[in-house]
């Protein structure tokens, strides 16, 4: 057992002071300070800036009125639109850039409901703007001028205030689809940042076992250690040292937000979801293990550091489908092939990790992916540990499968 | 009373159906410079291996320092065929992982390695990497770091494989040292010089099998070819007992047939033939290891 502390240690003071591990590290934080600074930079409410980044309004809008009742515009608009005579004048100004999209609105809107949308870049993003909330309420409070008061003007330029409550009993008031989306979306991302750390710390081990075999000290080490001690050392140690980059990441999320960042609303959905936060910690350890273990065979098995590279991509790439198809994640946490994958030991780690903070997960999935975990890990560590023998002590070529299973019958 | 370090009994090893190591048995006393020869293939390195507990036997049994293999690994030096060290890590680093992978503490590894780095005039690179020392440099570390630990027993597959004459005569001198202390070592080695200077027994193995065994000067004697070598200006002609003499370079090698060295001596005496030089001749142990293995060979 000591052996198995000295090797963990030694694994984890060469791997903590490599470039790619402190620039990963350091990423985390740094973007995170890098948005305090673009929040603070436009001005206090972060949630506001966001907002405008993902509705953005013109500043200065041109109106031709053909149907005539926008003329005159609201004393409330009057900031923003503007009314011009025709079209021409009104391309004029936008020519001139005095505007930046100009609506001309034809006789039959009413009933058609068409509007031509005259903008100097066009496309999909002058949709967008047509489609905001302010555009929506500059037409409502002029159809329906005279006719509704203020505050029924008001709702029916914007009916619907969701207020998300969950049969779970989380329910709270959001306080707005950007609390909203940043509750799904931070665990979200943590989730994102916990598969990538598992996949930075078992390619060092990867790395790690190619490089002792390439340079042939392997024998040195073997001739003192079992083959046993030295694959649970090493994933001890990277272990470790995974945990210290998440830990880092997460301290700093919460030293930002701590400050003026709590405006980036990050640290608010990590605590609510404690339980989320608790179980991504059991996956993660899980899966560091499952994934630290077959990098450590197959990093044994190639003969350069490229052959056990690519012997690795089988399993990062089982590792990543659930990352490749995690728009589809979001949107439907719980249908079936994403049940599937949470089953099978290759991807049940990342498929949980990422399914966790989206919905509330059947129970049976979580107790079932674990129990499937619980159970593979022990077979894939002994099975492991045979191949990494066999593997370590063949240099120039590669074992053949018939030898891959001899050595796991020669137990 | 002299304790066997190691202790092989008829052990066999195959892969995939070559057998590598065929019925090899031999013993290693406490003290000795034991040389374990061969061609290549003949299943030096995977004896050596099994017996550091690297490969598991198929047959047969092996006891180190009287335990089975594996038990015993702190007390044993390893420097293996293949051989390398971390190279982005510092010299002293590598010395002291390696050394408390064999069970020294930390403070007690570092002591010595910094002893060693010094007595091999490589104190200065302590703190620097591996990768920055020079091939003869690193040469010098590896043996370091099969030493570090201060083991009983130490295996040297090929110890001379790739060095250059500088770390020849060094390592040589080391291994003297070494059994000067009391260490037993083991060496396999193709360079018939190094081991004919070095070793006090050998076991030479061909195809998996042992073909010759036992001290070093026995067999040099079991297998002296029943010549004399004389240096003399006169001339010698007509010896009784000679089949055939070869001059090169003012020495007689002299071919005996019927007769022995004692009573060639005495003949030359007697004929009162001014002699100034006169030696049984051995063969070399080149020679022996040439001419066993092709009679194994032929056999």
């Amino acid at each position: 057992m000591h052996k198995v502390w000295t090797i963990a240690r030694h694994e984890y003071l060469v791997n903590v002071r490599r470039t790619g591990f402190i620039v990963m590290t350091a990423m985390v934080p740094l973007l995170g300070a890098l948005g305090l600074v673009v929040a603070s930079f436009f001005g206090g409410q972060a949630s506001a800036f966001f907002e405008r980044q993902f509705a953005p309004e013109p500043k200065q809008i041109g109106v031709v009125d053909h149907l005539g009742a926008f003329t005159p515009i609201l004393p409330t608009h009057q900031d923003r639109y503007h009314l011009f005579a025709d079209e021409e004048a009104g391309r004029a100004a936008l020519k001139a850039d005095e505007i930046t999209t100009l609506l001309v609105i034809p006789q039959d809107y009413v009933e058609s409901g068409q509007v031509m949308v005259i903008s100097k870049g066009g496309g999909f993003s002058e949709a967008v703007r047509v489609d905001s909330a302010s555009m929506r309420a500059f037409f409502v409070n002029h159809l329906v001028r005279d006719e509704v008061g203020p505050t029924l003007r008001q709702r029916l330029a914007d009916p619907i205030e969701p207020v998300l409550v969950s049969l779970e009993g989380e329910g709270k008031p959001g306080g707005g689809p950007l609390n909203v989306a940043l509750n799904f979306m931070v665990p979200y991302f943590l989730g994102l940042l916990l598969v990538m750390s598992i996949l930075v710390s078992s390619g060092y081990l990867l790395r790690g076992v190619a490089e002792e075999k390439t340079s042939r000290i392997i024998e040195i080490v073997l001739s003192s250690v079992t083959a046993w001690e030295l694959l649970a050392g090493k994933v001890l140690g990277l272990g470790v040292l995974g945990l210290t980059q998440v830990v880092v990441w997460l301290v700093s999320a919460l030293g930002l937000s701590g400050g003026a960042a709590s405006l980036l609303g990050v640290a608010v959905p990590l605590l609510a979801h404690s339980q989320v936060f608790f179980l991504g910690l059991v996956y993660y350890l899980l899966g560091f293990l499952v994934y630290a273990v077959l990098m450590g065979a197959a990093g044994s098995l190639g003969t350069t550091m490229q052959e056990s590279q690519q012997l690795a991509g089988i399993f990062s790439m089982a590792a990543a489908i659930p990352l490749m198809i995690s728009g589809f994640v979001v949107s439907n946490p719980n249908v079936l092939l994403l049940r599937v994958l949470s089953w099978f030991p290759l991807t049940a780690p990342t498929m949980m990790l990422l399914r966790l903070p989206m919905a509330k997960v059947p129970t049976v999935d979580i107790v079932g992916s674990i129990a499937v975990l619980a159970l593979s890990i022990p077979a894939v560590l002994w099975a492991g540990a045979k191949v990494f023998r066999t593997g370590l002590l063949m240099y120039g070529k590669r074992p053949a499968l018939a030898q891959v299973v001899q050595a796991l019958r020669e137990a | 009373m002299t304790q066997n370090m190691l202790e092989v009994r008829n052990l066999v090893k195959r892969y995939n159906g070559f057998t590598a190591v065929d019925d090899l048995s031999f013993e290693v006393y406490e003290g000795e410079i034991f040389g374990l020869l061969g061609p290549n293939g003949a299943g030096k390195t995977t004896t050596i291996r099994t017996v550091m507990d690297i490969f598991k036997p198929d047959a047969g049994a092996v006891q180190v320092l009287g335990q089975p293999p594996g038990v015993a690994k702190g007390r044993i030096g390893y420097l293996p065929e293949e051989r390398g060290l971390y190279r982005d890590i510092k010299v002293l680093d590598v010395l002291v992982y390696l050394a408390e992978l064999k069970g020294t503490p930390r403070p007690v590894a570092r002591q010595r390695a910094l002893a060693w780095l010094d007595r091999l005039d490589l104190a200065d690179w302590a703190n620097r990497k591996v990768r920055d020392l020079s091939r003869g440099m690193q040469q010098k570390l590896q043996f370091v770091a099969g030493l570090v630990h201060d083991p009983e027993l130490l295996i040297l597959d090929e110890p001379f494989q790739g060095l250059d004459p500088v770390n020849v005569e060094l390592l040589k001198g080391l291994i003297r040292e070494l059994q000067a202390q009391g260490k037993t070592v083991v060496l396999s080695a193709h360079q018939m010089n190094l081991v004919e200077a070095l070793c006090d027994r050998i076991m030479l193995i061909h195809r998996g099998r042992a073909v010759l065994y036992g001290p070093l000067d026995e067999i040099k004697r079991r297998y002296a070819p029943n010549a004399v070598r004389l240096r003399t200006s006169a001339a010698i002609q007509g010896l009784p007992g000679v089949a055939r003499t070869e001059q090169r370079d003012g020495v007689f090698t002299l071919t005996l047939e019927g007769t022995t060295p004692q009573a060639v001596l005495r003949t030359l005496v007697e004929r009162d033939i001014l002699v100034e030089a006169f030696e049984v001749a051995t063969a070399p142990l080149e020679e022996i290891f040439i001419a066993v293995v092709k009679e194994a060979s032929d056999a």
